[in-house]
This record gives structure tokens, C-alpha cells and sequence, in this order.
């Protein structure tokens, strides 16, 4: 009599957890993808510039609905290619030799750690929470701060991290890099999630 | 341009040319085919870049005002290739007579984060080093020749000097080396009449996509939503079991 309920104890602990297992939400694992990455040209790209690297330097990343809030600091390349993510988990990095937010034209890149080494989040990690929509402000040096709307987001292999991410021409466009899972011990994250934000109007 | 110089061909057909004047001390007329491509033409000058028609130009340089009837002070017939990017340059050769060569302009890739550097020996003038930031980065470069680095883009301090010495001819002189971009230098003027000097040309539109993006270190967020769920699952489990365990017990003990 005992042992019955406890093996149905167990079986309902069983189905329950199987239940919760499929129900968890499963964006966490990998974050799902929405809208349609920014095309550089199209019938709107008519009268923007056809590049642009110059303007004021950020100061700092915001998108208030998810707390996402970071200094920026101006990052290069790594020796072996890839670009400088900032020492600094808990901030941001801009792409210095592409085009800076508010630019007329081109992909203005934010990259942000998803967590350090010491195995805390970094900056980016709440781009996972990210939703179409969501108001993106960027502060800048002497200039007014810029502000942008989400309109995308997808999910790349870090090695296939597409080069339209980095175009200095065509509709202007900012553009924010984390890692994504899955993690690989040896190789760390395997994908890269690209946020993107369009010129907020008005 | 003169609409009698070119009118650039269809397509692919055409070539970005510039022009170089590199001869000290004479204001000339450059003529093209025998017309005339720039007038008044003064040293030191380097023209922006002309869309020409692919082909053969017969190059004539005169005197400022001697042309086209005259003796030309420089002759040349030229070879522009389709889709290249050239400079002509007029300049003394190293005994110090005015020649006139036609230079090829990489416009290759240039990986993210770099400029590539050209330096052209246009001077009259022996072997040259060229030095960056005090150290020889090019060495033994001789007039009408050139050699190409690629460095990280920033802003470097050059100097031009005697090849194997410590001897500036040059500089020093703050070249800013954009990325992306290819950066030509020409060391130009007479050594003997010491007038030596740089004219700096950029080329634009060569940068490359960077090689990727690693931002993330422990896996803490992968780990993290892992763990967060193997908590949940099992305590939920653990939960479920405990009371089923309980209630099973209290039937026990009602019945005994």
C-alpha cells in the first residue's frame, strides 16, 4: 500500500518535472529571433550618405524597459581579428572604425559581454529579454543623446557573423553583439545574438 | 576635367586616375593625347581622382604656356589599364632629370583594423629608410620604386632617412594612417638643392568586416539557465515525492 502511493508519487514528481522541463522558458537556452535584419539599401536608403565614420562618441547605452544601462568605450580589433570586447564585463564596446550612433548612414556596432569570468552577467546578458519595440538611447559626447527601436533580432554562428553587421554605407542602423549559447568549455560560446534598432521617428 | 580629356566609356571600361607633380620650381601643362588634361599644373600638387577611359595616352608635359606646339619637357606614353587605380607622377629620378611614371594603386582588402602604407621614392635623392616612431619599417628604397606595409590604423611620426644612417632627409612628419584606407607617400624634391618633402595620398573603401565578436567568457549565462532548470526540475521532483512519500505514511498509520 505504502510503496503503490510512492511509486505514484513519483511517477506524478516525474511527469511534473518532464511538464516543467518542456514549459521552462526555452529562450534562455538560446533567445528566439524576430523581424527581419535592416537591409543597407532599399526604397528608404535613397539620400543617405554613401559612408560615414564621423560624428560624436557615445557615451552610454540604454534600452530602460529590460535595465539595460552601460558606458561605451571605444574598441578596435584583436590581433587575431576579432573585435575588442571591453575588459570591463559590466560595459559596453563601439565599433570605432565603423560609423558612431547617429550617424546618417551605415551599421553603428555596440558589443557587450553576456557574462565574464568570474561567471557574473555582463551588460548585454538582458538583450536576451529584448523585445520588438523596445527604445534604445544612446549618449553622446557634446551632442544630443540618439535614440533608436528595436525592429530585429537574430541568432548567427560566431564564425558566420554576417559582414553586413559591419557596412559603413546604406539606411543607418544600430547594431548590438553578445554571445549566445550553446557554450562549448573549450571554444566558449558558439553563436553570436545581433539586436538590431532602427532611427526611432519623432 | 576638360570634356576634351575623357569622357569616361561604359562599365567596367574605365580607369581612377590621378596626377602627380613631383618637379620642383616649374609650373607646367599636362596634355593628354594633345589635348590639354591640366592646365597650369604646380608643384606639389597631386589632382583628385579622374575617371579616363581605359587605353593608351600619349603624356606630354611643356612648360607652363608652351604647349602644345613646343618641345614637351616630358614625353610619355602611358598604358591605363580598365578598372585600375593609377597616379601619374612627375618627378626627378636620382640624378635629378624630370621623368614621368605611371604607379599602380593597391586597392585590395585591407583586414579590419589596419591601413596599409605605400612609399614611393620620387626624390632625387639616394637609398632612403623610412622610420616609424623611430624604427626603420622600410629599408633601402630607391627612386622610381615603392614599397607597401600594412600596420594597425592610428596616427604615426615618420621620418625619411638616409638609408643605414641615422640621417633625416625628411620629416619627422605625423601621417595619419585611417583604416581601411590605403595611405601613399611620396618623398618628392632634390637632395641637393634641399628641398625635400612628403605629399601624402589616400585612397578610401578598403576595410574589411572584423573576424567576429567573443563576448562571453564562463558560459554563466548558458550555465546559468541550465542550472536554474536542473534546480526547478529536480526540486519540483523532490517536492512532489516528499509528499507523496508523507501521504503514503499517514494511510499507513491511519490503518494500523
Amino acid at each position: 500500500m505504502a510503496s503503490a502511493a510512492a511509486c505514484v508519487a513519483v511517477a506524478v514528481a516525474a511527469v511534473l518535472a518532464a511538464l516543467v522541463w518542456t514549459l521552462w522558458p526555452s529562450g534562455t537556452a538560446e533567445p528566439s529571433e524576430f523581424g527581419v535584419r535592416p537591409p543597407a539599401a532599399g526604397p528608404s536608403a535613397a539620400g543617405f550618405p554613401a559612408r560615414s565614420t564621423a560624428g560624436a562618441e557615445p557615451l552610454g547605452v540604454r534600452v530602460p524597459r529590460i535595465s539595460l544601462d552601460a558606458r561605451i568605450e571605444a574598441v578596435g580589433v584583436e590581433d587575431d581579428g576579432t573585435v575588442e570586447v571591453p575588459a570591463d564585463a559590466g560595459r559596453a564596446g563601439w565599433y570605432r572604425h565603423g560609423p558612431p550612433p547617429g550617424a546618417p548612414a551605415g551599421s553603428a556596432v555596440l558589443v557587450g559581454h553576456v557574462d565574464d569570468r568570474t561567471g557574473d552577467l555582463g551588460a548585454f546578458a538582458t538583450l536576451y529579454r529584448v523585445r520588438e519595440g523596445d527604445v534604445v538611447t544612446v549618449a553622446r559626447r557634446d551632442a544630443p543623446p540618439v535614440r533608436y527601436e528595436v525592429t530585429a533580432r537574430e541568432v548567427v554562428d560566431k564564425d558566420r557573423l554576417p559582414a553586413e553587421v559591419f557596412r559603413r554605407d546604406g539606411r543607418p542602423v544600430l547594431t548590438l553583439v553578445t554571445c549566445a549559447p550553446p557554450y562549448d568549455p573549450e571554444s566558449g560560446y558558439e553563436k553570436n545574438l545581433v539586436v538590431y534598432a532602427e532611427p526611432a521617428r519623432g | 576635367m576638360p570634356a576634351t580629356a575623357a569622357t569616361p566609356a561604359q562599365g567596367g571600361d574605365t580607369a581612377s586616375v590621378s596626377v602627380f607633380h613631383g618637379v620642383p620650381g616649374l609650373t607646367v601643362d599636362v596634355y593628354a593625347n594633345g589635348r590639354e588634361l591640366l592646365p597650369d599644373f604646380r608643384p606639389g600638387t597631386l589632382t583628385e581622382p579622374q575617371s579616363l577611359p581605359a587605353g593608351t595616352y600619349d603624356i606630354e608635359v611643356f612648360a607652363d604656356g608652351e604647349g602644345p606646339d613646343g618641345d614637351p619637357a616630358l614625353q610619355k606614353s602611358v598604358e591605363v589599364p580598365a578598372g585600375a587605380n593609377a597616379t601619374l607622377a612627375a618627378h626627378l629620378n636620382a640624378q635629378g632629370d624630370p621623368v614621368l611614371t605611371a604607379f599602380v594603386n593597391d586597392t585590395s582588402k585591407v583586414p579590419a583594423g589596419r591601413s596599409r602604407v605605400t612609399v614611393r621614392h620620387v626624390a632625387a635623392a639616394p637609398a632612403v629608410d623610412v622610420r616609424a616612431g623611430g624604427k626603420p619599417v622600410i629599408e633601402g628604397l630607391t627612386n622610381p620604386n615603392e614599397k607597401s606595409l600594412e600596420v594597425p590604423a592610428g596616427t604615426v611620426s615618420a621620418d625619411v632617412v638616409l638609408a643605414g644612417t641615422d640621417t633625416v632627409a625628411i620629416g619627422p612628419a605625423d601621417l595619419n594612417l585611417a583604416e581601411g584606407t590605403t595611405t601613399i607617400v611620396y618623398a618628392w624634391g632634390s637632395a641637393e638643392d634641399g628641398n625635400l618633402a612628403l605629399k601624402t595620398q589616400t585612397i578610401g573603401g578598403m576595410e574589411s568586416a572584423p573576424g567576429g565578436v567573443d563576448a562571453g567568457e564562463s558560459g554563466a549565462m548558458a550555465a546559468d539557465n541550465e542550472s536554474a532548470t536542473a534546480w526547478l526540475v529536480w526540486g519540483t521532483a523532490g517536492a512532489v515525492a516528499v509528499a507523496g512519500l508523507l501521504a503514503a505514511r499517514r494511510r499507513y498509520v491511519r490503518s494500523d
